[in-house]
């Protein structure tokens, strides 16, 4: 066939139309956004594609269909790629090879039988044609905006006032506090995709703790003086922003831990502030980046990532912190960049020579990819011991 | 008045037909003129005459309305093989002469058609229609008259060794055959099998594609420069596009290189025994009794012979909101370069068919 730019268009999208609906259906039925970010990839790529086809390509043999799908396929797995949609592989290449399928059907028998001069107007589908495709097009669009508005976790308002907790959020939902909540004794986040907002807790084990859920987001909390951890997250990566920890009197608690998520994806911790504990921040065997927090006066380290975590330690603030201020260790990757530390301690109380009040501290088989940090008014500025090995960026 | 008359119970007749049929014209608003009730009976007698066996258009060249399903999914359900749809696929299948015809029939006789044996000869303008000859009045008609004849060089007739192509004709010992289109190069390949020392006289080399024209002229990408051109441009255009060819492929190559000095290539006719006119079918508007009528009668404009059509394949100066006037096979070529093709019938008859559904 010899499309015309409109025709190919047209055509193209009225054979995605099934393969979106299809996506949708699978996006309820497993509560997953998935489906539609691939629909969505597949119908970038190839309506690009179909862009660069039109001028190269006057006639177009059915056999063509074959490894332009390829070429298809590899476009839209990259689309995928760069876009981060975790896709199963399987359920993507079926959903592809169906869309594939439908789109030959589609082009070379049903559309030909549907309007008759499919074929001489070079896959047009003319006004009707145009407006079903449309429809087509936007019911599918109109589905997965319904879904994802049906999707958004029911917001719950805590009031302002203390609460006696240990509160324990065991369905999705976005909890919000409102100014003066507080709640005592603890949160314990018990389902997956939970967002907690603008809530103050007090006491408790560990101040928030989250284990196992992922797609949790904590969005300027603040945790005041824990038995034990002030966030406290192991198995599922997570995203904490805007927090405050205040670890003062917690000699034995971390201000915020994060262990055990390694395949889980990357735990973004951004903007927060962590002031006493024994680590401000620590990351075991987990992906993390660390951004733009500030942690002072820790009894241990200020920012640790160690055994084999792999991460980025950026645009932090540490101060005060005894023995070490940054720690890369124990087979640990670290990029560390662009952090000032400052007026570090000795810890002579242990003993330690690494804790000797480094600024930052490279060790145990640790890599460290070292940028521009800032370290000063520090006893010592920086060691690397134990098999590690330290890169300097340009 | 009556509401839509097809002239001319050919093939494009009757691709019309269907199509009209399959749009949701009812059987009794429809009157066929053609003189046979064999809508394949004049293309049957010329494909036999130069024994051809396959079918130059692929897949898509049948009667129905769509180009889907076409002869190759006919095929391959007949012979429970993927094979002709892999061909298909592959811009590779031709249907076979006896398994078109087949379809012709098993449509011919699942349709009703019966054309009325009479000769359209004059088309009038009337208010809201058009009168045909004294058959009636009628609101849409198509004219599908076909091939005004055969055509034979000049300085060949009257010469007793001269036969048309599309004739009855065996083979003598030398011949001699004038053209370079598929016809002629149907015939190298019969009169070389029959044992005779061939000649092809042309004045051009043929030109070797698959189909009558390039593919993107066969849909609206191709169509739309032509369509926005000037009359004169687009015969021009014409002129280009329909000079003599035939396919590529071994099949026409090897008995040519195998031949050897039993074939041969000479700018004029010599004295062989038998001269072979594979020289198509003559052209223009006036040796079309109707269509000259027309042009004569209505001031009806032509651009180099060929009636000036709208891209719909009417004539401009005869159609209106009320009532059309258009027209389908060789004659519409002004409309659709391959309009004397299947595909060229199906392409008039969508349009003809919008306008009756419409109107």
């Amino acid at each position: 066939m010899s499309y015309t730019l409109r025709g190919r268009l047209e055509s193209r999208l009225a054979a995605l139309a099934l393969p979106f609906a299809a996506a949708l259906v699978l996006a309820a039925g497993l509560a997953e956004w998935w489906p539609v970010g691939l629909a969505a990839a597949m119908l970038a790529a190839v309506l690009v594609l179909d862009l660069v086809y039109h001028p190269v390509l006057r006639y177009q043999p059915g056999w063509a269909a074959l490894p332009l799908g390829l070429v298809e396929l590899g476009a839209v797995m990259a689309v995928v790629l760069a876009f981060g949609v975790r896709a199963p592989l399987a359920v993507a290449l079926g959903l592809f090879a169906a869309a594939w399928l439908c789109a030959q059907l589609l082009g070379h028998a049903f559309l030909p039988m549907w309007r008759l001069s499919y074929a001489e107007d070079g896959g047009e589908l003319g006004r009707r044609g145009g407006a079903l495709v449309a429809a087509a097009v936007a019911a599918p669009l109109a589905a997965a905006g319904g879904l994802w508005w049906a999707h958004l976790p029911p917001v719950v308002h805590l009031a302002a006032g203390v609460h006696q907790g240990p509160l324990v959020v065991s369905r999705r939902e976005r909890l919000v506090g409102e100014p003066g909540a507080v709640v005592r004794g603890g949160i314990v986040v018990a389902h997956k995709d939970v967002e907690i907002s603008h809530v103050t807790v007090v006491g408790g084990v560990n101040g928030i703790t989250v284990d196992g859920m992922r797609g949790v987001v904590l969005d300027h909390v603040t945790v005041v003086r824990p038995q034990e951890d002030g966030i406290h997250v192991r198995g599922q990566a997570i995203t904490i922003k805007h927090c405050t920890v205040d670890m003062t009197g917690v000699p034995y608690g971390q201000g915020i831990d994060v262990s055990y998520n390694m395949d889980t994806g990357e735990t973004m911790i951004d903007r927060c502030t962590v002031v006493g504990g024994q680590e401000g921040i620590v990351t075991h065997s987990s992906s993390a980046m660390l951004v733009h927090n500030r942690v002072e006066r820790t009894t241990m380290r200020a920012i640790s990532m160690t055994e084999m975590s792999m991460g980025g330690v950026m645009h932090n603030t540490v101060a005060h912190a005894k023995g070490i201020g940054i720690l890369c260790g124990d087979h640990s990757t670290c990029m560390i960049d662009r952090n000032r530390v400052t007026g570090t301690t000795v810890d002579s109380a242990s003993g330690d020579r690494e804790r000797a009040g480094y600024g930052l501290v490279v060790e145990f088989g640790a890599v460290g990819e070292l940028g521009r940090n800032d370290l000063v008014d520090n006893p010592l500025t920086m060691g690397v011991f134990v098999g590690s090995l330290v890169h300097w960026q340009r | 008045m009556a509401r839509v008359a097809v002239v001319g119970g050919g093939l494009a007749g009757f691709v019309a037909y269907l199509t009209l049929l399959r749009g949701g014209v009812e059987p009794d608003e429809i009157v066929v003129f053609g003189p046979e009730a064999d809508p394949a009976g004049v293309w049957r007698r010329r494909a036999a005459a130069i024994r051809q066996t396959h079918m130059r258009s692929e897949s898509d060249g049948h009667c129905l309305p769509s180009s889907f399903p076409g002869l190759a999914v006919r095929e391959a359900r007949r012979r429970r093989s993927l094979a002709p749809l892999a061909r298909s696929v592959c811009d590779r299948y031709h249907a076979t002469v006896p398994d078109f015809l087949d379809h012709v029939d098993e449509l011919r006789l699942a349709s009703g058609w019966s054309p009325r044996p009479a000769r359209i000869e004059r088309v009038t303008p009337v208010d809201g229609g058009f009168e045909l000859d004294g058959h009636g009045e009628f609101r849409h008609v198509l004219l599908a008259t076909g091939h005004p004849g055969l055509a034979v060089p000049e300085e060949l007739r009257g010469d007793p060794r001269a036969v048309h192509a599309y004739e009855p004709h065996d083979y003598a010992e030398s011949v001699c055959v004038v053209g370079a289109g598929l016809a002629a190069a149907t015939e190298w390949l019969n009169a070389l099998a029959a044992g005779s020392t061939v000649i092809s006289v042309r004045r051009r080399e043929p030109l070797r594609r698959p189909l009558n024209v390039p593919r993107p002229y066969l849909t609206r990408r191709g169509l739309a420069a032509f369509h926005a051109a000037s009359p004169a441009h687009r015969a021009a255009t014409l002129r280009e596009l329909l000079v003599p060819s035939y396919p590529p492929g071994r099949a026409w190559d090897e008995p040519l290189a195998r031949a050897g000095v039993r074939f041969r290539v000479e700018p004029a006719v010599n004295g062989a025994d038998q001269v072979i006119c594979a020289t198509g079918f003559v052209r223009g508007a006036e040796r079309d009794l109707l269509v000259r009528r027309l042009v004569e009668e209505h001031g009806v404009e032509t651009a180099d012979g060929r009636l000036v059509l709208a891209p719909d394949a009417t004539v401009p100066a005869l159609t209106d909101a009320t009532r059309t006037l258009a027209v389908a096979g060789v004659a519409a070529q002004m409309a659709y370069p391959a309009a004397d093709t299947l595909a060229g019938a199906r392409y008039v008859a969508h349009r003809f068919l919008e306008r009756c559904r419409t109107r």
